[in-house]
C-alpha cells in the first residue's frame, strides 16, 4: 500500500514538473524588467512553502509524541525535519542565484534571509542531536522537546517581513493586486508548481520514514540478540 | 511552596557555586580575554567602535555564559546528584527555574564586572543610561539563561556533551542575543531607545515570554521521561 | 552576460535539481546500508539461536 502511495505520487509529480516546465518557459512570457530570471521564482517560493510546511508537520508530530507517546510521531518528526532542511537548502540557493542578478550581490544580511539561515542551522542541530543519543526513546523524547524550541525560529522567520524592513520581497500572497506586480496567470502558476514539490517532499518524507522504521528494528534486534 | 522550593534549589546552586568559585572564575577570565582579542581584531580607538561596541560586548557574554550554563546540570552528575534531585519532591519546574534562577545571577554577575572593564578599554559610554543598560542586560541575559539552562538538561546525558551543547545553544541564542547587540550599540552610541528600535525590545521580551513558558512546560519530560 | 538573464536562470534551475538529486542518492545510499545491516543483525540472530 505505501509502495503504491510513493510510485503513484512520485508519477504525479513528474508529470506535473514536466507539464509546468513547458508552461513556465513556452507559456509565460519574459518578465518586464528582470527578462528570463524571474522564472526561479516558480521553484524558490514553492520550496519555501513546502519546507514551511514540513517544519510545521515535524513541529506537530514533534508535539504529539510528547503528548502520546507515540514512535510514528517521532519518526515522522525526523522525516519531515530532514526533507524540510533539503527545500530550505533549495530555497536559498535559488533565493542566492537570483539576488546575484537582481541585487547585484549573493547574499545580503537582511532579517529574512538571516532568520532563513539560523532556521537551518537549528534545524541541522536538530538532526545532529538525533545523532548524539544512542538511546530511542530518549532520543525521540530530548529530540522533540527540542524541536519545540526550533519551531519558534520558524515563527521568526516567518514574520521577519513584517516586523522588519527588508530587501526581501514581502511574501507574493500579500503583493497580490498592490500595483499589479504579480500577473495572476503567473500566481496561479507558483501554486501549480507547488503541488508537485508537496508531492515529492511527501514522497520523500515517506521514504524517509521507513528507513526510520528499519533503524528501528535494527535496535530492536540487536538489544534481543544481546539479551541472548 | 512553589517559591520555596525555587529558592531552595537556587540557594543550593549559588552556595556550592560560591564555596568554590569555579565557573565565576574561568567564566569572568574567559569574557575579559575575549574582550583582549577583540582589540587585535579591531582598531580599538577608532569612531565606529561604538557602532560595534554591543556586538563586542555580547560576543565575549555569549562565550562566557555558555561555561557557565554548561555546568547548571554537569555539576551534578557527580556522586548521582542529578537522580537525587530527581528523585527528590521538587517538581522539574521548580528545580529548573532555581538552576536557571541561579546561572541567571552569576551570569549577571560576570556581565556586570565586565561592563566597566569595556567601557575604559574600548572608551564607550555604557555608564550613560545605565537604568536602559540594566533592562537590556537583565532581559537577554534571562533569555540566554533560560535556554541554556534547558539544553544544559537536555544534553546532560549524553555522550558528546560538551560538542554538543554550544552547537545546540548558539543557534538558538540569537534571537535573544540580536536584539540584545542591537540595542547595546544603540545605548553605547548615546542614543535613546524609541522609534523602530521598539521592534528588538519586544522581540526580546516575547523570547523571554515563549521560552521560560517551553521551558517551564517541557522540563518534566526531559529530566524524568 | 545577455540581456535576459538566461544564464543565471538556468543556474537557478540546475541548483534545484542538483539539490534534490544529491538528497535522493543519500537516501539510497541510506537504504543499502539499513538493509545490509539488517541481514547482518538477522543472521546473528539466527547463528545465536542455532546455538542454543
Amino acid at each position: 500500500m505505501r509502495t503504491k502511495v510513493i510510485y503513484a505520487l512520485s508519477i504525479f509529480a513528474a508529470l506535473m514538473l514536466v507539464r509546468n516546465l513547458y508552461v513556465i518557459f513556452l507559456g509565460l512570457p519574459d518578465e518586464k524588467d528582470q527578462g528570463a530570471i524571474y522564472r526561479i521564482i516558480f521553484f524558490h517560493v514553492p520550496s519555501w512553502f513546502t519546507s514551511f510546511a514540513m517544519f510545521i508537520v515535524s513541529g506537530v508530530a514533534s508535539g504529539l509524541y510528547l503528548w502520546k507517546g507515540r514512535q510514528r510521531n517521532d519518526e515522522l518528526a525526523v522525516a519531515a525535519t530532514e526533507v524540510g532542511t533539503v527545500f530550505v537548502a533549495i530555497g536559498l540557493a535559488t533565493g542566492m542565484i537570483w539576488a546575484r542578478i537582481i541585487w547585484g550581490i549573493w547574499w545580503t544580511w537582511d532579517a529574512r534571509l538571516t532568520w532563513a539561515l539560523i532556521t537551518w542551522l537549528i534545524y541541522a542541530g536538530y538532526l545532529m542531536l538525533r545523532r548524539g543519543i544512542d538511546d530511542p526513546t530518549a532520543r525521540a523524547r530530548l529530540s522533540a522537546v527540542f524541536n519545540m524550541f526550533a519551531f519558534t525560529s520558524v515563527m521568526i522567520t516567518y514574520k521577519a517581513i513584517e516586523w522588519w524592513r527588508t530587501q526581501h520581497p514581502a511574501p507574493v500572497l500579500t503583493i497580490r493586486g498592490a500595483d499589479g506586480l504579480m500577473d495572476p496567470l503567473m500566481e496561479r502558476m507558483l501554486y501549480l508548481n507547488w503541488l508537485p514539490m508537496l508531492a515529492l517532499a511527501v514522497v520523500l518524507v515517506m521514504i524517509r520514514m521507513r528507513q526510520e522504521g528499519e533503524q528501528r528494528e535494527i535496535e530492536s534486534l540487536r538489544r534481543m540478540a544481546h539479551a541472548l | 511552596m512553589f517559591l520555596r522550593q525555587v529558592w531552595t534549589v537556587c540557594a543550593k546552586d549559588l552556595r556550592s557555586e560560591l564555596r568554590t568559585k569555579e565557573a565565576l572564575n574561568s567564566s569572568l577570565a574567559f569574557a575579559l580575554t575575549i574582550l583582549l582579542l577583540f582589540s587585535f581584531a579591531f582598531d580599538p580607538g577608532a569612531d565606529q567602535i561604538q557602532e560595534i561596541s554591543g556586538g563586542l560586548l555580547w560576543m565575549s557574554y555569549a562565550f562566557a555564559g555558555a561555561l557557565i550554563l554548561n555546568r547548571s546540570f554537569a555539576r551534578e552528575l557527580f556522586n548521582d546528584c542529578l537522580d537525587a534531585l530527581i528523585f527528590s519532591p521538587v517538581p522539574g519546574a521548580a528545580l529548573f527555574l532555581g538552576k536557571a534562577l541561579a546561572s541567571f545571577v552569576l551570569l549577571l554577575i560576570v556581565e556586570l564586572a565586565c561592563l566597566p572593564v569595556f567601557g575604559i578599554f574600548y572608551n564607550v559610554a555604557w555608564a550613560d543610561r545605565f537604568g536602559w543598560h540594566l533592562f537590556v542586560l537583565v532581559l537577554a541575559s534571562w533569555g540566554l539563561t533560560v535556554v541554556g539552562t534547558m539544553f544544559s538538561a537536555l544534553t546532560v546525558n549524553l555522550r558528546m556533551r560538551e560538542l554538543m551543547l554550544p552547537m545546540l545553544l548558539y543557534p538558538m541564542m540569537i534571537p535573544a542575543l540580536m536584539s540584545a547587540m542591537h540595542l547595546t550599540t544603540v545605548l553605547m552610541s548615546g542614543q535613546a531607545i524609541g522609534g523602530d528600535h521598539w521592534i528588538w525590545v519586544r522581540l526580546l521580551i516575547g523570547i523571554d515570554i515563549i521560552f521560560t513558558a517551553l521551558a517551564v512546560a517541557l522540563v518534566e519530560v526531559v529530566l524524568v521521561g | 552576460m545577455d540581456a535576459r538573464n538566461f544564464t543565471y536562470m538556468f543556474y537557478g534551475f540546475a541548483a534545484v535539481w542538483v539539490i534534490v538529486v544529491v538528497y535522493v542518492i543519500s537516501l539510497v545510499m541510506r537504504e543499502g546500508k539499513l538493509r545490509r545491516e539488517l541481514d547482518g543483525v538477522r543472521r546473528m540472530l539466527e547463528d545465536k539461536e542455532a546455538k542454543r
